[in-house]
């Protein structure tokens, strides 16, 4: 069966693609509402909780402190889920542009 | 000024405390005897409860670091009921949590301790009122007014030996709230 985190949630999406670069939590909620647009805009209960989970299957990891905060950054394995959901998209938009 | 209310679901808390933000106070301290301290402000504020009763020394102080970058102010918590009560000024970034799954797994979270504490209490109830009946043996076959006299004596005492039992009822009731909203959530 596939993981129970995949296919990524767009929270979850957004974060291992804003931890390719480390960030703590709340920089990487300003990161996000970046490259979002303004359309993904993270509270903190979900961010949290976000990282947690992310962290505890071994996508990210923490890289450091920042006073009391953690820095955190993406695992190969991270990186490997990013790949696969990738070519999962790909797929699907070259399914939208064989319809046209 | 001070209000003494108690609350046995977290969702009515939150509600209630937030009408009392609304009519232009901010929260000072809240007591784990229910006693809720009040300050009269010309600013908005909104409060949100949040439930997590699993959080060592070191993941509490990342989890009130990243809530304090988002501008909340803890004002109190604790591992024992697993409420952690957040405030922060009023403005257009209100909710502690911004998706679906977060906040499914806050629900998830409370079922769970209720499910635990649930089953706890029943568990003890069984122990306790197989090992003996409720009332004194004796009590039944008493007449007249020493009759009533040891049965309005000894009743206080069986309200507390019932409260274990009680106690399983309300949790199960918590339970049951928790997994509606959860199960409203997931079909919407």
């Amino acid at each position: 069966m596939r993981h129970k985190l995949l296919p990524l949630s767009e929270t979850m999406h957004y974060i291992l693609l804003a931890l390719r670069e480390p960030h703590h939590g709340y920089a990487a909620m300003q990161k996000i509402e970046e490259i979002s647009k303004g359309t993904v805009i993270l509270a903190a209960g979900t961010l949290y909780g976000a990282i947690e989970n992310l962290n505890k299957h071994g996508w990210i990891e923490s890289v450091g402190n920042s006073g009391r905060r953690k820095i955190y950054k993406i695992t190969t394995d991270g990186e490997a889920v990013l790949k696969m959901e990738q070519e999962r998209l790909l797929h699907i938009i070259s399914l939208y542009e064989g319809s046209e | 000024m001070k209000k003494v209310k108690v609350f046995f679901n977290i969702e009515k808390e939150e509600k209630w405390l937030n009408e009392q933000l609304q009519k232009g106070y901010r929260c000072t301290n809240i007591s784990s005897l229910g006693v809720y301290t009040f300050e009269k402000t010309d600013k908005k504020y909104v409060l949100r409860l949040d439930f997590q009763d699993n959080l060592p020394k070191n993941k509490l102080e990342e989890y009130k670091a990243m809530y304090e970058d988002f501008g909340w102010t803890y004002l109190k918590g604790s591992g024992l009921n697993g409420i952690r009560y957040w405030q922060k000024e009023d403005n257009e970034q209100n909710e502690i949590f911004s998706d679906r799954q977060s906040k499914g797994n806050y629900y998830r979270r409370l079922m769970a301790y209720s499910f635990m504490l649930g089953a706890l209490c029943l568990a003890y109830s069984f122990m306790l009122y197989s090992d003996s009946s409720l009332y004194h043996e004796g009590l039944w076959s008493m007449d007249g007014s020493l009759f009533w006299k040891a049965f309005i004596f000894e009743t206080p005492f069986v309200l507390l030996k019932l409260l274990p039992a009680f106690m399983a009822v309300l949790f199960a009731s918590s339970y049951y709230k928790a997994h509606q909203k959860y199960s409203m959530l997931k079909e919407q």
